[in-house]
């Protein structure tokens, strides 16, 4: 097993893997910016590296930085999280080559994952639905009208290599194109230094459900149920339950067969998770694979009564996962509620001094939170909005919307705005209460609060 | 006459959408300001030609930060 962890990330994700090193017993190392220097969480860790000032590309996206700080503080492994350089497969292979352990899937696989092109071939090849689209990446915008009428609009124009929400826009009309098409590139090129592009008809009203496996080297691959995260706002989800209230067993049993096939036709290792689109007539269609540990992994891990960390650690250490499928007990009804440092109902977002806080009383079997707060600490303008997670279980989905209501009325955070209030008002909505939504809720909700 | 445009929220200068000597009109973008990974524009609530660029790519903005000094056209001054 490894004897120093570095943790390549900061705030609560940070937080959340020191947890799992502690419970190991492995020593941990954490890296810090200027600006996170005063960070409660650095006190957690056995040891701490600073990385450069606040802006993440000269500190937290700081390849030649942090590859310094695991030489310094002699790290065997690096856990990077999410975010940032998670899903980098330069970075992971600079890792490997320095001889230290990366905690994520092989940087082959991650390298061929980056283009979601490549994953939908792979998909197609192995028989499991896909949006339909383009296959192949194009470069120009006169290909880009080509494509067009072979699918008809309104379609979505995606990065090959995006993500996070991040270079993706409907055309919804032929005189949108060129627009689109110069936004999309600029994103590209900015945040993804790729400007390939590809064509995915818009499914419409669509729910987003996601499986989570672990995989490891003898091709093992375990399902962990899914999750319904069809609670979106600005394409970034808000809220997540598992199960999802649609899903019904025949269906999950689909969705477990062909993760298990494009796990194994991409050789992945580790944790990771695949998103499906389910469509208004009940259709599945393979979206994207997330070749890390994702935010909202707790409400699986929290349900399932699993820690994730922990298996990719002992997969990452060269182990193999000592349990199969049917030892995955998934009973009751986990939901994980998003806090965003942002205002309620337009998501401007809203850093600043947290000048009072309380969090939520309630027993530990029903409520669990993962954060990097404190009262009187600062949240930061230059980084991600995320600040907690709150996260419930229960016996049924009622019982565990109630949960998330009392745990979220009881969570005081002022002196900034966050986005406690919708999350409420989701919980409260005739439709979520159904399980009747998809990802346009949180706009109809804001219509209605306007109307 | 000059007039200072100022940062409105606290994050990273994403870009300066205007040069030096250009001439910018009221309610015209003169910078981004990348605050929690979302792109907030920087208006100009004046009309005048631009004079220096203060804030750079990348610089560290605090509310009220100086971004750009405007030479503000004289004649106009009673609209601003």
């Amino acid at each position: 097993m490894f004897k120093k962890i570095l943790i390549a990330n900061r705030g609560e994700i940070a937080r959340r893997i020191i947890k799992t090193c502690r419970d190991l017993n492995i020593k941990t190392a954490a890296i810090y910016s200027d600006a996170d220097k005063d960070a409660f969480y650095l006190q957690e860790v056995d040891e701490t590296y600073n990385i450069g000032p606040a802006n993440p590309l000269k500190s937290y996206l700081n390849r030649e930085a942090i590859i310094n700080a695991i030489k310094e503080v002699e790290a065997d492994a690096v856990h990077p999280g999410y975010g940032f350089l998670s899903e980098n497969h330069s970075f992971a292979e600079a890792v490997v080559s320095n001889g230290v352990t990366w905690i994520g899937p092989p940087p082959k696989v991650m390298q061929a994952i980056e283009s979601k092109c490549y994953c939908r071939e792979i998909a197609s090849r192995v028989n499991v639905p896909i949006i339909p689209g383009t296959i192949a990446s194009f470069k120009s915008l006169d290909e880009l009208y080509k494509v067009i009428p072979e699918f008809g609009l309104p379609v979505f124009l995606k990065l090959d290599k995006g993500g996070g929400g991040k270079g993706i826009e409907v055309i919804k009309e032929m005189d949108q194109v060129k627009d689109v098409w110069e936004r999309v590139l600029r994103v590209g090129m900015v945040a993804f230094g790729s400007t390939d592009c590809y064509l995915e008809k818009q499914v419409i009203n669509p729910r987003h459900i996601e499986i989570q496996f672990l995989s490891d080297k003898v091709g093992k691959c375990i399902c962990l149920g899914e999750r319904e995260c069809s609670t979106q706002r600005k394409h970034q989800k808000i809220i997540e339950e598992s199960p999802s209230p649609i899903v019904e067993e025949k269906e999950r049993q689909a969705l477990y067969e062909y993760t298990r096939k494009l796990v194994m036709a991409m050789g992945y290792e580790g944790a990771g998770t695949i998103e499906f689109l389910r469509s208004e007539d009940g259709n599945y269609y393979f979206m994207e694979v997330n070749a890390r540990l994702q935010v909202e992994h707790p409400v699986t891990e929290f349900l399932a009564g699993m820690d994730i960390v922990k298996c990719q650690i002992e997969v990452a250490a060269g182990g193999t996962l000592n349990f199969n499928q049917e030892d995955v007990m998934l009973e009751g009804h986990a939901i994980e509620a998003r806090v965003y440092a942002e205002d309620p109902v337009n998501f401007a977002p809203s850093p600043g001094k947290i000048s009072n806080l309380k969090f939520p009383n309630m027993e530990s079997r029903y409520l669990r939170i993962d954060h990097a707060i404190a009262e009187g600490s600062t949240v930061l303008p230059y980084y991600d909005s995320l600040i907690a997670k709150v996260i419930v279980r229960d016996a049924t989905r009622l019982e565990a919307i109630r949960r998330m209501e009392e745990a979220l009325l009881d969570f005081k955070i002022e002196g900034i705005k966050t986005t406690i209030p919708i999350n409420l008002k989701i919980l409260k909505s005739k439709e979520y209460r159904d399980g009747n939504f998809n990802t346009s809720l949180v706009e109809i909700l804001l219509e209605r609060i306007k109307a | 006459m000059e007039a200072t445009i100022n940062a409105h929220m606290p994050g990273l200068v994403a870009r300066v959408t205007v040069s030096e000597g250009e001439f910018v009109k009221k309610g015209q973008t003169v910078a981004v300001i990348n605050c929690m990974k979302t792109e907030l524009a920087v208006i100009s609530e004046y009309e005048g030609k631009v004079k220096q660029i203060v804030a750079k790519e990348w610089d560290e903005m605090d509310v009220g930060s100086s971004m750009i000094i405007l030479e503000l056209d004289e004649g106009k001054l009673g609209h601003v």
